[in-house]
């Protein structure tokens, strides 16, 4: 691929500078609420309230930040949506790999029931669930509690990861796996050595998916963490959107909110960002 | 297999690990007091909607519970938007739920009708009987019992802009019909020349604020009969007040006929933070937001109006008397017209195990301590006695006569449905773009009775 | 560079080898289906007992609830306002969907045309966008539509055309609009992800041979791109059919903002309208399953073919 990509740099197409140019408003485009929310987050309230926009934030400050901090509620949300949202990601992770193994490396009785099962089950639309799923929790005295969360969002992430990951393990053929065991490795040597690394970029992809659905999932965390202490950051995000009988929205600070929300994501994002690509590049023509 | 079995251990040992750091605690854990022989102090939970109640007020009610009982108050604060969701699973949980709880005053008859809450008429009296604000205990009366009080109530009123009023020639009005008169000219004078100014901003959607119309003309939005509810948008009290609401819509205001009561006061102020007409607060550049000459408004509202100044490095309003000022919606029997009362109820939940402690409670927050420190900041006190703590400055009058009116949604079961169908929003927003109302109100009544009945 | 491994059979075993190791993947699924079965079982079962009865809010607070069969499903199905709903969604769905995955498949290929910067750039504004929470990118949305402050007004008045005061939710077209333009945003960088992903494993002696033997770009695509990224394309389009049918915050959340109810609910709403709203939990648990049933029959034929390739 060196080479071509050699020779056509050689040669500046028209072509490729169109290409650059739509790409780049392309990605102006897609980036713009972002930037948005970022410039309204440094601005205060009676600015944003106003008709006219402003694009860049003179006479802005970092006062909604300072505000949502003084109010101290933002640590232990964060504290609890990453609490959540590991434990959510490690177990879906490890689930959903030993069913993809199952699938794809064995042929047995049932096989294909259950990968339609799998697939169906996400289909199921979560609104209705919500009563029955605080009953369940609540009689095995699970609310308020990072388990009794957990359980529900590894449920409902776990078909699609599923999914995703079989066409990763399909992937790796197990004559590699015979190969080194010729050579003298064990099963699971065998396994962890050769198998495993080719799927590192799978369990990254997959694992980002799961992350995203954990981190923003609100309905469930509402009805099941009840005790202040224990919100989650979506939840903790609300409670800035909702106007009271007091006071108006502050938008500035609802963006300022918003923001801290994003980060994590974005950081933990950008950092897997080179696993991602070569993740879905690995799985998704086999899948 | 090995695999396998690893995994099972670390998920088994993870799972009982994590159970046991993570789990919160349980609520309302008072193992052996029962309601009658309550010498234990019982732990309590209080669940405050929105973050209305001021946090000295909180830790007033936390000091006290303790003095007076022994017990620790946990207060729990909801948002508003969920609340609905969150006590539709917690109340009838007997292992989880909070035991003093506040709801909306539109949402109290919904869940008084099912029985989530605790018959409190046997201390009604001492917690202040007849001179509780009767609007809002109707609306937590089942059969005569009371099963929810007054919190506290908020109002809404006018807030205008004098100068435009000057300028049009238009004196505050004293009646309705002299209002419904006045926005419409000053909706046709313009005098500032605002591109679609309006005299009265309303939303087409806007009922809270449209039915002060049906209110004031003496009709009401529904009736019950023989324990039935019917929809009374078509009688013809209403239709009277309806007809003279289109009028508005058609000929005073501006607003998008989808509009509800959002931040009516986005409309009301000189926005802009250009520069270059801050100065001279007469000249429109058209970069101004101001676009209405009256808007109506919740109280609190009045800390979002005013000019823009800069204090202490910080861009805020400031309400400046020259050029705002408030009236009270005006009947056109000399009485102020009645408009829907904000505010909440409170109430024990049915399935509390604390039923002592919650009432207890129930008795701090209804103690004069208490109302007073309410009404000193700015929360309708429920008990009318009180009044005065609101203070006299002129939002607290224009609350005060205001409320003296007040009306409520009708205390139908379903009424929470018929809020949650957007019905009323569409009635009106279809009246707001010039439909028969007549026609119009025969088919949404057809519409809404079978739903304010319940199921 | 590698090819393209098509061999779905890679894990294929002799019988011999099946027999002797047949415990072993029904206890690799058992963690699966256990944590399954215990956070949906019961409520499945909930849902569709529920269904079948008069489940209101008195029900939740005790009341015994009656068995009503499927009078539940004949009330909602005989509601002319609930097929508008479902026809409503389907067309929705199938219009986000379309657009999704034609302007993914654009992203893409342009990720794979431009050099090296462009390319981190555009992927990195994918990425920020696809990362945003639901709720603050909608709030920013919202803002940007908003008939007296937004940005859109406020820029095409600039641009002479005059916006002032243009309500984009009054209409439910014009609000459709609004919510395509939103749900198509959020969804397009993950199908441009996993459709680029698809791309950098063509060959580029592939496509330089065939524009040597005189290939025009769009025969290149057609004949040699579009059929090595079929798999990629065909998971991504059921994925974007069936989140896009059940579509809620978005929605929910436009019309919050000030838009007519009736007129723009969809699935989702309709069901949290039911549900939340009206308390009324049996018809909310009905439509579910309906929309449950609907979502495979949609996509029916589709799982088929991709199960029969799985063979």
């Amino acid at each position: 691929m060196t080479t071509a990509v050699a020779r056509n740099r050689r040669r500046v197409r028209p072509a490729r500078v169109a290409a650059t140019a739509i790409a780049l408003l392309l990605a102006l485009i897609w980036a713009f609420p972002v930037y948005w929310m970022l410039n309204s987050s440094l601005l205060p309230n009676t600015v944003l309230t106003g008709t006219a926009p402003r694009f860049l934030p003179f006479g802005g400050s970092l006062d909604n930040f300072a505000a949502i901090f003084r109010a101290g509620t933002f640590w232990p949300a964060l504290a609890m949506s990453v609490a959540i949202t590991l434990v959510t990601v490690v177990f879906c992770l490890l689930f959903a790999f030993l069913a993809a193994l199952a699938i794809s490396r064995f042929r047995f009785k049932g096989r294909a029931s259950f990968v339609l099962a799998v697939l169906f089950i996400q289909m199921l639309p979560a609104e209705g669930l919500f009563i029955a799923q605080y009953k369940l929790m609540s009689s095995l005295n699970l609310l308020n509690s990072v388990l009794g969360v957990a359980i529900l969002y590894v449920a409902a992430v776990v078909p699609f990861t599923i999914w995703m990951l079989r066409g990763f393990v399909a992937g790796v053929p197990i004559e590699l796996e015979e190969a080194a065991m010729v050579d003298g490795l064990s099963r699971t040597q065998a396994f962890f050595r050769i198998t495993f690394p080719l799927l590192a970029p799978g369990l990254v992809a997959s694992g980002v998916y799961a992350f995203l659905q954990a981190w923003n999932e609100f309905t469930v965390a509402l009805v099941i963490l009840q005790a202040q202490d224990y919100q989650t950051l979506p939840l903790w995000l609300r409670t800035y959107v909702q106007a009271s009988a007091t006071r108006e929205t502050d938008w500035g600070q609802v963006m300022a909110a918003s923001t801290l929300v994003a980060v994590p994501v974005i950081v933990f994002f950008l950092i897997v960002q080179g696993r991602l690509t070569s993740g879905l590049v690995a799985g998704s023509v086999k899948g | 297999m090995k695999k396998t079995m690893a995994a099972v251990t670390l998920l088994t040992a993870s799972a009982l690990a994590l159970s046991a750091c993570a789990s919160g605690p349980t609520t309302s854990t008072s193992a052996s007091a029962s309601a009658a022989a309550s010498a234990e102090p019982q732990n309590i939970t209080l669940w405050l909607a929105g973050g209305d109640t001021p946090d000295a007020l909180r830790d007033y009610l936390k000091t006290t519970y303790q003095a007076k009982t022994g017990g620790t108050l946990t207060i729990e604060e909801q948002a508003w938007g969920d609340l609905v969701t969150k006590l539709t699973t917690a109340l009838p949980d007997a292992n989880n739920t909070p035991d003093v709880v506040e709801v909306g005053n539109t949402q109290s008859p919904t869940f008084t009708n099912v029985g989530a809450f605790s018959d409190v008429s046997d201390v009604y009296g001492e917690l202040g009987g007849d001179k509780l604000l009767q609007s809002f205990v109707e609306v937590g009366k089942v059969d005569g019992k009371n099963y929810t009080l007054p919190y506290y109530f908020g109002s809404r009123y006018m807030f205008y802009r004098k100068d435009i009023y000057k300028d049009a020639g238009v004196a505050v009005p004293k009646t309705l019909t002299e209002f419904n008169t006045a926005v419409k000219t000053i909706a046709g004078k313009n005098p500032k020349g605002v591109k679609d100014f309006s005299g009265f901003f309303i939303g087409g959607q806007d009922w809270r604020n449209g039915i002060s119309w049906i209110f004031a003309n003496g009709g009401v939005l529904a009736k019950q009969q023989n324990g039935q509810w019917t929809s009374t948008l078509a009688d013809p009290n209403s239709v009277k007040g309806l007809t003279q609401l289109q009028d508005i819509f058609t000929n005073a205001s501006k607003a998008p006929k989808t509009a509800k009561d959002e931040s009516p006061w986005l409309y009301i102020n000189n926005s802009d933070v250009i520069k270059d007409d801050a100065s001279d607060p007469t000249k429109v550049t058209g970069k101004t937001s101001l676009a209405a000459a009256t808007i109506m408004a919740p109280g609190w509202a009045h800390w979002s109006i005013g000019d823009l100044v800069k204090k202490d490095g910080k861009e805020t309003r400031q309400w400046n008397d020259d050029t705002f000022g408030v009236f009270a919606l005006p009947g056109d029997d000399g009485k102020p017209a009645p408009v829907f009362a904000g505010g909440s109820n409170i109430g024990i939940s049915a399935k509390s195990k604390n039923q002592a402690g919650s009432r207890e409670l129930m008795k701090i927050i209804f103690s004069a301590e208490y109302q007073q420190m309410l009404g000193k900041n700015g929360l309708g006190p429920a008990n009318s006695d009180y009044m005065s703590t609101l203070g006299d400055d002129l939002f607290a009058k224009a609350l005060i006569e205001s409320a003296s009116n007040s009306k409520l949604t009708p205390a139908a079961p379903g009424w929470a449905t018929v809020e949650a169908s957007g019905k009323l929003e569409e009635f009106f927003a279809k009246v707001a773009a010039g439909g028969d109302v007549a026609a119009l109100a025969a088919e949404y009544d057809a519409l809404l009775t079978p739903m304010l009945n319940g199921k | 560079m590698t090819t393209v491994v098509a061999s779905r059979d890679a894990g294929a075993l002799t019988p011999a080898r099946t027999r002797r190791m047949s415990p072993a993947p029904y206890l690799l699924l058992v963690p699966a289906i256990l944590v399954l079965l215990l956070a949906l079982g019961y409520p499945l079962v909930w849902q569709f007992v529920t269904s079948t009865q008069k489940f209101g809010l008195a029900q939740q607070f005790g009341k015994p609830p009656e068995f009503v069969g499927l009078a539940n499903y004949t009330r909602l199905f005989t509601d002319p306002q609930t097929w508008a709903v479902v026809g409503r969604s389907i067309a929705f769905c199938l219009v986000n969907a379309a657009i999704t995955v034609v302007l993914g498949v654009a992203v893409a290929l342009l990720m794979n045309a431009v050099g090296a910067v462009a390319r981190l750039i555009l992927q990195v504004s994918m990425l920020l966008a696809w990362a945003m929470p639901v709720i603050a990118s909608m709030t920013v949305w919202i803002w940007v539509f908003d008939w007296r402050r937004g940005i859109v007004n406020w820029a095409l008045t600039r641009l002479g055309l005059d916006f002032t005061n243009h309500n984009w939710l009054e209409q439910p077209l014009s609000f459709y609009f609004v919510a395509t333009v939103i749900v198509v945003w959020m969804s397009v960088p993950f199908v441009a992800f996993s459709v680029y992903a698809g791309l950098t494993q063509i060959s580029e002696e592939v496509l330089e041979a065939a524009a040597l033997d005189g290939a025009t770009a769009r025969q290149r695509f057609f004949a040699i791109i579009l059929p090595m990224i079929r798999p990629v394309l065909m998971i991504v389009a059921l994925l974007q059919v069936i989140w896009d049918l059940r579509v809620f915050a978005q929605i929910k959340m436009l019309q919050d903002a000030g838009a007519p109810v009736a007129s723009t609910d969809l699935l989702g709403t309709y069901i949290y309208r039911l549900g939340v709203g009206s308390s009324d939990f049996a018809v909310a648990s009905a439509l579910s399953i309906f929309v449950l049933l609907l979502t495979v029959a949609l996509s029916f034929f589709y799982v088929m073919h991709l199960m029969k390739e799985d063979r």
